[in-house]
């Protein structure tokens, strides 16, 4: 047994000396927790720790194989993600108990706070006292057993697993219902307490999901698809979109959903020119040679940076809304040209992770696919906030999609029509996610950048308070971005535009005094290297590329990804659809296109008579819409737009 | 966005730790919010009352201090003792008439954070250690008080938006606060209706002045704690401390945490265990997690 006391180590070094001492082979005691945070985070072998006091937020948390011993109390999220091994807790938990596990045993021999399993996926949550309000909330599986009262709403949106309350059930959540204990589950739930020690005598009440509400009635009709032009036309008031929009909610009863971007005209960075004297355009034979495009995002805190080749990177879009050829052909185009792919929502695909030469690891509200091995093998670690598509949502992905392998990697049960759920669970303010943040720093071992993906709302405060917890780097993603389903209403109306979400961000930035220290990743609707040098020009340190980097590996832009009968075999999982996309070819086209957006960026920046791409200021933009005027506050100057259009000719 | 702290010692043997006592806990939850640090103390053995202003960021401070002492003047408010601390200016004056008029009065004539018989608000920019080595609040004894870290979002990062907030025009009433009030103008616009004044645009200032209304009208620290639940829409855990305790309310869905420890000597609330723990080092506590959409006040016995 090693002592390791946090009366004089810090918990970065006291985790670091756990590790070590725990790959050894040694069990650990850990002594004057004092309710400190994030004590064992990212454990991965199996070790006995007896922590011999409270322990604070994430404790055990993001850990696979070890057996925890806690005398007293813990914080919120006890054994957040666990895979597998045990957290044994004396006294009472704070919120979100057994918050996402993956397999473990989490036993509170208190009571334990709100939301306590919320999204878990698999394994035994088990509470000897009582339960607050809203237990096994969106619990995917596993088992939650109470031994106490169970609070409000317990088993609200549950969509599978089982929740057994031995005291009085306070009520039951939307879409719970009340089941049969068989005696199978009596036993094993006997065995179970009989294992950690827990005397009950009495009888269980069994909560089960209804299963009513997880489940489209009417399915979204296939329609004959509108052209694109005709799709985001707002001259006519009855147009044909707006007929069949009314057709498709007459048959189906409810709100829409689809695929794809934006599909309203919004002021872009097609509302910007870029401000050159033609007489005096820099050329030369190789723009790409000449000019400096690499730049690293990601040291504020001293991690090992994302290197970019050219600061354009592929925007998250995940395993699930895409097939695993499209993701794969994604990944290969990221490495041939020297850039980073991301994982988006729903895990890492090995061979994705083989291919990709960076990859960041996002996570999500429903920690789908989520897990300490897969943050430990990537090269970043983003937090999902929100989208530029559906701000304030989480994702969408219907039945169809949700096929027996994506159910496994996600550990959900297969054919739902997947909802994630709009916030995180242990992120309800810029406080909590201080600490979520550091808990994937102590994870990774202060390695890699942790950075937070935010859709354009309140940027302006949102900014800021990415700042002050901390981002090595932010994703800004405006309205103009695109996604794989989300109802029509929110993709078309909801969120700021692209260009306003960078101004706020940079006034936010501004505001609270930063020092250029965090980056900003532009996305949302960037179409090319014209557009990378005008948001680069404007502020952004780099740009995210989603839609044009799928069109140039085979999209036809149909705007049916939510469907799930991809045409081409990119927004499907069914095998005979995806058998039609090439993923060599594919990714082969997308890495073709990525080297035109390189090749674009030099060559304008070269034309503006520079070496480097961060010598671009906003002296060289100039608004030609009052609109990208107001939002951006570059001057005005309509004119301009004939003269980029000879720059653009002399240039190409 | 940020984090809170309170204590009540039962009995005056411990009141030599207040200051300290708070310091520490705040240090505690710091991670909670970096930006400002505030305490709201009830200080032991005071004559007359006691008011504390913030003096301009920038520039000569003696025309505002200059420009308070003629309206003290204005009361017959006859100055006891005076001094400047950091970014403050703190003044006892023996005062004996009503305090709503006089209050508003003072706070039209420089920013006054702080007035009461017992309470001290001391707020500023900066961590706790920071404003104890600035202020000395390690030193001050007393019965109770309460204490916040803040992190800025929507306000800037300045003293007057630190925390706590006194309840503006009632005396020895101080809040602080984690969360948002989402009903913020529609309850901010009944109270100045009923002539009210606010000194901010912060939530956490409607609460104070929402519950001094309603104890200055006579009721008892927990039912107006009790009504509040049901008034203040948004998700919030407060502290509330008076000249005689404090007391805790906390919404219905337990988005900001709140964890609270008591014996026989003193009662200690914190967002979090750890900031209880820095009161009894390497020993686990007993705790427990208020319920959602409930209250409590304790009083101090001496």
């Amino acid at each position: 047994m090693v002592t390791i006391d946090l009366a004089t180590l810090s918990v970065r070094e006291a985790n670091e000396k756990l590790r070590e001492v725990a790959a050894l082979g040694q069990d650990i005691e850990l002594l004057n927790p004092d309710a400190k945070h994030h004590l064992g985070v990212g454990l991965t072998t199996p070790a006995k720790v007896h922590i011999r006091g409270s322990a604070g937020y994430f404790c055990a948390g993001l850990t696979h194989g070890a057996q925890f011993i806690v005398d007293s109390n813990v914080g919120w999220g006890v054994g957040d993600n666990m895979y597998s091994g045990s957290v044994v807790v004396g006294g009472n938990a704070g919120a979100i108990a057994g918050v996402a596990i993956r397999g473990a045993d989490i036993v509170i021999k208190g009571n334990m706070g709100s939301r306590a399993g919320q999204v878990m996926k698999a394994g035994t949550l088990c509470c000897g006292g009582n339960a607050s309000f809203l237990a096994g909330y969106m619990m995917y599986g596993g088992r939650v057993i109470i031994l106490g009262d169970s609070g409000e709403r317990v088993g609200e949106d549950m969509s599978n697993g089982a929740i057994f309350v031995g005291g009085r059930i306070q009520s039951l959540g939307s879409d719970a219902e009340i089941g049969e204990v068989t005696p199978e589950e009596d036993i094993e739930i006997r065995d179970f307490l009989a294992k950690y020690d827990m005397p009950f005598e009495g009888t269980f009440k069994k909560i089960q999901s209804a299963g009513k509400k997880l489940r489209y009635s009417g399915s979204e009709p296939i329609l004959r698809p509108l052209p694109y032009t005709e799709f985001t036309d707002q001259s006519s008031y009855w147009n044909r979109k707006v007929q069949e929009d009314i057709r498709v909610k007459a048959s189906i009863g409810r709100y829409r959903i689809r695929g794809y971007g934006a599909a309203k005209p919004l002021p872009h960075l097609g509302d910007i020119a870029i401000k050159v004297d033609p007489n005096r355009i820099g050329i030369g034979p190789d723009p790409v040679k000449a000019v400096n495009l690499r730049t690293k995002i990601g040291d504020r805190h001293g991690a090992r940076p994302l290197e970019l080749s050219f600061p354009v990177m592929i925007a998250p879009m995940s395993f699930g809304a895409l097939s695993r050829s499209t993701k794969m052909a994604l990944a290969i185009a990221s490495r041939l040209s020297d850039t980073v792919e991301n994982t988006g929502e729903g895990g890492m695909l090995p061979q994705e992770r083989a291919e990709a030469k960076q990859l960041i690891f996002q996570c999500l509200s429903g920690r789908l696919g989520w897990n300490i091995q897969d943050m430990q093998k990537a090269d970043a670690i983003e937090i999902y906030i929100s989208q530029g598509a559906k701000p304030g949502l989480g994702g969408q992905l219907m039945a169809k999609k949700v096929t027996k392998e994506l159910a496994a990697i996600r550990g959900i049960p297969e054919g739902i029509d997947l909802r994630s759920p709009s916030r995180h669970p242990d992120i309800m303010g810029a406080d909590d996610l201080v600490i979520k943040v550091e808990e994937f720093r102590e994870a990774t071992g202060y390695k890699i950048p942790i950075s937070v993906k935010m859709g354009a709302g309140r940027v302006r405060d949102d900014i800021k308070i990415a700042y002050k917890d901390g981002f090595d780097f932010v994703q800004l993603d405006g309205m103009q971005g695109s996604t794989g389903a989300a109802s029509s209403e929110v993709l078309e109306h909801v969120g700021i535009p692209t260009l306003a979400a960078l101004q706020e961000a940079l006034d936010g930035l501004e505001e609270c005094g930063h020092n250029g220290d965090m980056p900003i990743v532009l996305m949302g609707g960037i179409k090319d290297g014209i557009d990378a040098v005008k948001a680069l020009a404007l502020g952004a340190s780099a740009v995210g590329v989603g839609t044009s980097a799928l069109i140039a590996g085979g999209c036809i832009a149909c705007m049916q990804c939510h469907v799930g009968n991809c045409v081409v075999g990119i927004a499907t999982q069914d095998p005979e659809h995806e058998k039609r996309y090439e993923t060599h070819k594919q990714a082969q086209a997308i890495h073709r296109y990525l080297e035109t957006v390189r090749w674009q960026i030099a060559a304008l920046v070269q034309a503006l008579g520079y070496d480097d791409f961060r010598k671009l200021t906003r002296d060289d933009l100039v608004a030609v819409t009052p609109e990208a005027a107001a939002m951006t506050g570059l001057p005005y100057d309509p004119s301009y737009r004939e003269i980029e259009e000879q720059i653009l000719t002399k240039v190409a | 966005m940020c984090g809170i702290a309170g204590i009540l010692f039962k009995k005056p043997d411990s009141n030599h730790v207040l200051g300290q006592t708070l310091v520490d806990m705040l240090d505690g939850c710091q991670h909670r919010g970096i930006d400002s640090t505030g305490f709201a103390l009830y200080e032991d053995g005071i004559s007359g009352l006691r008011l504390r202003f913030l003096l301009p960021e920038t520039g000569d401070a003696a025309p505002t201090i200059a420009k308070i002492k003629s309206v003290l003047a204005e009361f017959d408010a006859k100055v006891l003792e005076e001094g400047t601390a950091g970014c403050t200016y703190r003044i006892t004056v023996d005062f004996k008439g009503d305090i709503r008029p006089f209050a508003y009065a003072m706070e039209h004539a420089a920013k006054l954070i702080s007035l009461g018989s017992s309470l001290d608000v001391i707020k500023d920019v900066g961590t706790s250690h920071e404003l104890d080595a600035l202020y000395h609040v390690g030193a001050i004894a007393g019965s109770h008080g309460i204490g916040h870290v803040r992190l800025a979002t929507e306000s800037e990062v300045k003293p007057e938006s630190a925390h706590p907030f006194w309840a503006t025009g009632f005396s020895d009433i101080a809040i602080v606060h984690n969360g948002q009030i989402t009903n913020y103008w529609k309850m901010r616009r009944r109270l100045e209706r009923r002539g009210f004044e606010f000194r901010t645009d912060n939530d956490s200032e409607l609460i104070a002045v929402y519950l001094a209304d309603k104890l200055s009208a006579g009721e008892k620290l927990e039912a107006a704690l009790s009504q509040s639940v049901d008034d203040l829409d948004g998700t919030f855990s407060f502290l509330v401390s008076t000249k005689d305790g404090i007391g805790f309310a906390k919404d219905r869905l337990a988005a900001k945490p709140m964890v609270m420890y008591e014996d026989d000597t003193l009662v200690a609330i914190a967002s979090e265990e750890v900031s209880l723990n820095r009161l009894f080092p390497g020993q686990p506590l007993n705790t427990t997690e208020p319920a959602p959409g409930t209250c409590q006040t304790w009083s101090r016995s001496i």
